[in-house]
């Protein structure tokens, strides 16, 4: 029952998002806020399903990824995104932003925000995305 | 036969060999006869002296002999002077005294007398019949010129002797003065308890560092007993302390003479004059002798701080732990937050949807800022918890400054007050870690717009010297009460405040090598931060990966 509003890019496609987290409860809520912007959000339940996902195609135009989570962690999803899409922007959600430090050196670098997240920020975020930028 | 005066040594001396005064005139008269024979006697003389070796030895040479045989036959016409009184004494006297100085042993003093002797004799007798009497008026005389150059030699003897005694002492007097000043000073100086103590266990010596530990002055305590002025437990500390005394004194007789040094230690609490603890280690040495009472000799060392910096050193330890759990913690919290701030935006915009009324939307609203609230606090928390390195870089100040500015800017506009600042024509350029530093700059602006009223105004303020560069967040608020430590974690005045944000900025200044202090009098409040240009000198105690580690 996510309420609905218009879609500021009607006229473009909208933007696809592939959104990691091993909290599904968090994950699908913020999904669903996202799509309720006009987000189109893919969720993977964690890092293995988030390779998966990224190995497949269409690729995202954003990836948005938790990143302490079993097993696969956040840091090896952003990674392989990267070698997939070089361009593609990376928006890391976190309990734990210094293990992003592992993530130093990677260009573009990825947007970092901490938990609880401040989502009207996100959303900004989200829209500032310059559309060349999208894969 | 009295006197008026009292009689003299010469006097008495010549009463005793009874030279009188016809002693006196037979010899002045036999001079005439005498005196013809001096030249013969003296050089008769020496050569009896040449043809002994060893007497002969005495003399340096032929010159002095020639000397000295005049000097003999001045001594001859002296004999036969006539006049013996207390002139002829000291002049007597002073010829011994030169056979002392000359070094003449004294037996060749009285062969030679002997020498002299006989040969005058030899003469007075050849002089006629009342011969025999001269002889004897001779002989008295001649023993008292013995007996009096004797005395020369006997005080040269006692002389030496005082001479010896004295040097003795000084040596003596010296190395008991060293001795003095060693030990005593050792004693002293000597950072250690040092008490000595009787057989009974009343204190004898103290010394001054038993002064400074206990408070007392020596006088207070001197003549008390050791266990009882100090304070000691008398059932426990000072039951063992009896008991090791008690051994001491057991061991009576040979076995007492040397030092019984070989007993473990003995911790015990004492209570100083002020009534204040002290926690001493004893180490006690049984040390009798003969002639001192004190018998055993008590050193302390007081280990009240080492032992309180050991409380304090696992208390660290503890808390380091405690520290990290925390940090865990902490890190953790921020996932079911994140989940709960998610499903309060929901709400917030299902609620606008569906038209709510205003009450329900500030409930959430409510909700939404103590979430985003409790996540400031675990990022506050985790900058003090678990500091990260520090990433030195040259920093612009104008460029940081920029950025503090626009980063309060909205909060000074809401308070009405003004931000300016108030930087040097030409650029400064230091080397630090710019998001700290932003951090510490944004935490002292953000403390001073709301310490501010309406109106009020704040600067931030770089100036550069040789060395270091001075930044200062001045505001025309109320002021800090003094004595308030502002810098200690958890002291806050702010009901939303975490006590945090000064505690922080302090140990980022001080990583960098840098003071931050405030100065807060009427009208003004100035935290001031002095940083060296050059960055942190040494590896602060939180950036063990080094300056350079990002």
């Amino acid at each position: 029952m996510i309420p609905k509003t218009s879609n500021d890019a009607a006229s473009a496609p909208p933007m696809k998002i592939l959104l990691v987290d091993d909290d599904e409860r968090s994950g699908h809520m913020l999904a669903g806020l996202l799509r309720r912007e006009g987000f189109t959000v893919e969720v993977c339940p964690g890092g293995l399903s988030g390779l998966q996902r990224l190995a497949c195609e269409p690729a995202p135009d954003v990836l948005v990824t938790d990143l302490r989570m079993p097993q696969i962690d956040g840091i090896t999803v952003a990674r392989l995104a990267r070698s997939h899409s070089p361009a593609m922007p990376i928006f890391i959600v976190t309990a734990y932003p210094d293990l992003a430090r592992r993530l130093d050196g990677i260009d573009p670098a990825p947007q970092m925000f901490i938990k609880p997240l401040d989502y009207p920020v996100l959303v900004e975020a989200l829209r500032g995305l310059p559309r060349g930028k999208r894969a | 036969m009295p006197r008026s005066t009292p009689e003299t040594r010469f006097a008495e001396m010549k009463r005793y060999v009874v030279f009188s005064d016809e002693d006196a005139a037979r010899l002045a008269a036999f001079r005439a006869t005498a005196a013809p024979h001096f030249e013969r006697l003296t050089q008769e003389f020496y050569d009896r002296i040449r043809l002994h070796e060893e007497a002969h030895a005495v003399f340096t040479g032929e010159a002095q002999i020639a000397r000295l045989q005049r000097s003999l036959v001045r001594w001859l016409e002296r004999v036969f002077g006539g006049t013996y009184d207390e002139v002829y004494y000291a002049e007597t006297a002073a010829i011994g005294r030169m056979h002392v100085k000359v070094g003449l042993p004294q037996r060749y003093m009285f062969t030679a007398m002997a020498l002299i002797r006989v040969s005058l004799i030899d003469l007075a007798e050849a002089s006629g019949p009342d011969g025999i009497q001269v002889a004897r008026s001779i002989c008295r005389l001649l023993d008292l010129e013995l007996a009096i150059m004797l005395e020369s030699y006997r005080d040269d003897s006692i002389a030496r002797i005082q001479h010896v005694e004295r040097l003795e002492k000084e040596v003596l007097g010296r190395s008991l003065a060293q001795a003095q000043h060693r030990y005593v000073n050792a004693v002293e100086l000597a950072r250690v308890v040092i008490l000595g103590l009787d057989d009974a266990g009343t204190i004898k010596l103290f010394n001054r560092e038993a002064e400074r530990v206990t408070g007392f002055a020596r006088d207070e305590v001197l003549g008390a007993k050791f266990v009882d002025v100090l304070g000691i437990d008398p059932d426990r500390d000072g039951a063992r302390i009896r008991e090791l005394l008690s051994t001491f004194f057991a061991t009576t007789g040979e076995a007492a003479t040397s030092p019984v040094t070989d007993v473990p230690p003995l911790e015990t609490a004492i209570r100083g004059k002020a009534g204040h603890g002290r926690i001493i280690r004893w180490h006690f040495t049984h040390a009798p002798t003969d002639g001192d009472d004190v018998s055993v000799f008590a050193l302390g060392l007081d280990t009240t701080d080492e032992r309180a910096l050991l409380e304090r050193t696992k208390q660290q330890e503890r808390l380091a732990a405690i520290g990290t759990m925390a940090a865990g913690l902490a890190h953790e919290i921020r996932n079911p937050l994140n989940g709960a701030q998610l499903h309060t935006t929901f709400l917030d915009l299902a609620l606008r949807d569906i038209n709510a009324n205003s009450e329900l939307l500030d409930t959430v609203h409510v909700v939404r800022d103590e979430i985003r609230r409790l996540g400031g606090l675990v990022t506050e928390f985790l900058d003090f918890a678990r500091p990260r390195p520090l990433v030195v870089k040259p920093v612009d100040v104008r460029t940081l400054f920029d950025r503090v500015a626009q980063m309060t800017a909205a909060q000074a506009q809401g308070r009405e007050v003004t931000v300016t600042l108030d930087l040097p024509t030409t650029p400064i350029e230091f080397l630090a870690d710019r998001a700290k530093l932003e951090q510490v700059l944004l935490n002292l602006v953000q403390n001073a717009i709301e310490a501010l009223e309406r109106g009020g105004k704040a600067v931030l303020r770089a100036r550069r010297q040789p060395r270091t560069v001075t930044i200062e967040v001045e505001d025309n608020g109320p002021g800090i009460p003094s004595g308030s430590p502002i810098f200690d974690a958890f002291y806050s005045t702010k009901s939303q405040g975490t006590g945090l944000g000064l505690s922080i900025s302090h140990r980022i200044v001080t990583d960098h090598g840098g003071t931050i202090d405030v100065v807060t009098g009427t009208g003004a409040t100035i935290f001031r931060v002095v940083l060296p240009i050059e960055g942190p000198q040494t590896m602060s105690p939180h950036s063990p990966e080094g300056r350079n580690d990002g």
